[in-house]
């Protein structure tokens, strides 16, 4: 018991710093807890419209060249053959067991 | 209150939605907040405020007609009720107050209401819409918190309570506030929507906004497919509807994504990826976030309707997405099976969370198709039968091949049956062409185009 006592002031101290936060830096406690749960949706643009300048497809967005084919030819190397060999060594001595 | 009359006397005047919107805003600071709610008090509220906006007509030809100002001195009255509540949420002197949020909440929904009768019994404009955007955006933030403070509270005190109750349903209770909230928003969508005047004059120029609204509160509440019906009444209405093209690029960008990720959740790919690369074009080139949300999307629908991957260039800017979709793209390419199904499991929260985990699952049949692509090109080409004839690949492939390279893969040993079993499959979705010869266990390819839009 003799113990909680220094514990219990210092968490009164705690509560007294808080309620003597300035209205801002709650209000900012309070935005940034809201963008944490936010983190997921879809946001409110800050202006309700734009110029056709100003989108994605004026500044680099509408090319196809962000994307690119699903496979990799570069990688087909002599590597790859050899490893298949390998295998298909170990498949074909273990039909024959 | 008297800033808040001339803004308001200045916004009708220049008919300017957007500005008398702002009259009506709770997002104040602080002090503003408190300097309205001391100006007047609940016995004095009402002649307050009709004397505040009479104040502001000059003249008699200035002034609205009597009906709308009734209206409006009905909304400010009830705007004035819910400052108090908000101001109360911060207002450490009132500890009987357990549940402040909630009491914004219905403080709000009378503002919601009073609008929504203005229209309907008091004939305010169209072009005062705007007052419904601030209206029902704010309605929703409340709710939500006012549904988090009684979470809060609830799993603190009676949490063990609520568990021995039979019919307690936790998903309906956990969102009260905004399932209300969503009927609320339904009411005002249906005001635009009904709204018989001539386009120029019509409320239907909110409607997007309000829609916009809905889906993201249906998108919270888990209940996407219920913006299906936003959808329908939208396209039903379509005739006398004025053209999406036609509304700010901030409510198509939006109207665009939800249409988009609606089509996602329904697998019908092709038609998100319509939607969502609208989307992305239009987006504002600085609204990072937005950029991101739709990429999130339309990444996994490349990946199935062209079987494109995302260049390092694209998600450079996106450190989560690099994070999401890098290792996938990487096995993809790569074939390896193995690693392809590890990444998944890695990220399996968060793509679940994300609702794209079956959608990246599918990509495991690209990852298929590039390792038996590449047995087919470790196959080398057949001996020239004429002098100068151009090089044909090798194009009977011993199953057996397929079976070493698919154990290599996925690090599984699998028996032949099994093999043949995904190369039909393969056959079956186009992703290969050719077929099996069971009795010779080879697999003979065509030789234009084995395996299609691949340049093999």
């Amino acid at each position: 018991m003799a113990s909680a006592t220094p514990q219990q002031q210092q968490k009164d101290a705690k509560a007294a710093d808080q309620s003597q936060q300035p209205p801002a830096a709650a209000a900012e406690q309070q935005k940034s807890a809201a963008a944490l749960e936010e983190d997921d949706e879809f946001e409110d643009f800050p202006v309700e419209d734009w110029e056709a300048e100003d989108t994605e497809a004026a500044n680099g967005g509408d090319t196809q060249h962000l994307w690119e084919e699903s496979w990799d030819d570069d990688d087909t190397s002599d590597d790859f053959s050899a490893q298949l060999r390998e295998e298909l060594k170990k498949v074909e001595a273990s039909k024959k067991r | 209150m008297d800033a808040l009359f001339s803004d308001f006397s200045d916004a009708q005047k220049s008919c300017d939605g957007f500005k008398l919107s702002r009259t009506i805003s709770p997002a104040l600071p602080f002090d503003k907040l408190r300097n309205v709610w001391k100006s007047c008090n609940a016995q004095d509220v009402k002649n307050v405020v009709k004397r505040g906006i009479h104040n502001t007509y000059i003249s008699k030809a200035q002034a609205l007609p009597k009906d709308e100002t009734a209206g409006w001195i009905e909304v400010y009255s009830a705007y004035w009720k819910a400052v108090g509540a908000l101001v109360k949420v911060r207002d450490s002197l009132s500890p009987n107050n357990k549940s402040p949020w909630a009491n914004v909440y219905e403080t709000w929904k009378e503002v919601v209401s009073l609008l929504h009768r203005g229209y309907l019994a008091h004939g305010f404009e169209a072009w005062t819409v705007p007052c419904l955007y601030v209206a029902g955006k704010y309605l929703r933030e409340f709710a939500v918190k006012a549904d988090e403070e009684r979470n809060n509270s609830s799993s603190m005190d009676s949490s063990a309570e609520a568990n021995f109750q039979d019919d307690f349903n936790p998903e309906a209770e956990q969102h009260e506030k905004l399932e209300d909230c969503a009927r609320q928003l339904n009411r005002l969508f249906n005001l635009c929507l009904s709204d018989r005047a001539p386009l120029d004059n019509s409320r239907k120029w909110g409607i997007y906004h309000v829609a916009n609204l809905l889906f993201k509160t249906y998108f919270k509440l888990n209940s996407a497919p219920l913006s299906n019906n936003i959808l329908k009444s939208l396209s039903a209405g379509r005739g006398d509807m004025p053209p999406l093209s036609k509304f700010p690029k901030s409510q198509q960008v939006t109207y665009k994504y939800y249409e988009g990720v609606l089509r996602f959740l329904e697998e019908d790919y092709v038609q998100a990826e319509k939607h969502l690369t609208e989307a992305w074009s239009m987006c504002h080139k600085d609204a990072m976030k937005n950029k991101e949300m739709i990429l999130t999307y339309l990444v996994p629908c490349h990946l199935l309707t062209t079987h494109t991957l995302p260049t390092k260039k694209l998600l450079e800017p996106y450190p989560r997405l690099q994070k999401l979709f890098l290792p996938l793209s990487r096995h993809i390419k790569g074939g390896e099976l193995h690693a392809f199904d590890l990444a998944l499991q890695e990220g399996e929260d968060e793509f679940v969370k994300r609702r794209i985990y079956l959608t990246l699952e599918r990509g495991r049949d690209i990852a298929l198709r590039n390792l038996l692509r590449k047995v087919f090109l470790a196959g080398g080409f057949e001996e020239a039968k004429t002098e100068g004839a151009s090089k044909v690949r090798r194009t009977r492939v011993p199953i057996a091949e397929f079976t070493a390279a698919i154990s290599l893969g996925s690090h599984q040993t699998l028996d032949g049956d099994e093999v043949e079993c995904f190369l039909a499959n393969m056959i079956y979705k186009n992703l290969m062409k050719g077929y099996i010869a069971r009795e010779r266990g080879v697999v003979v390819l065509s030789k234009s185009g084995a395996f299609p839009g691949t340049g093999v």
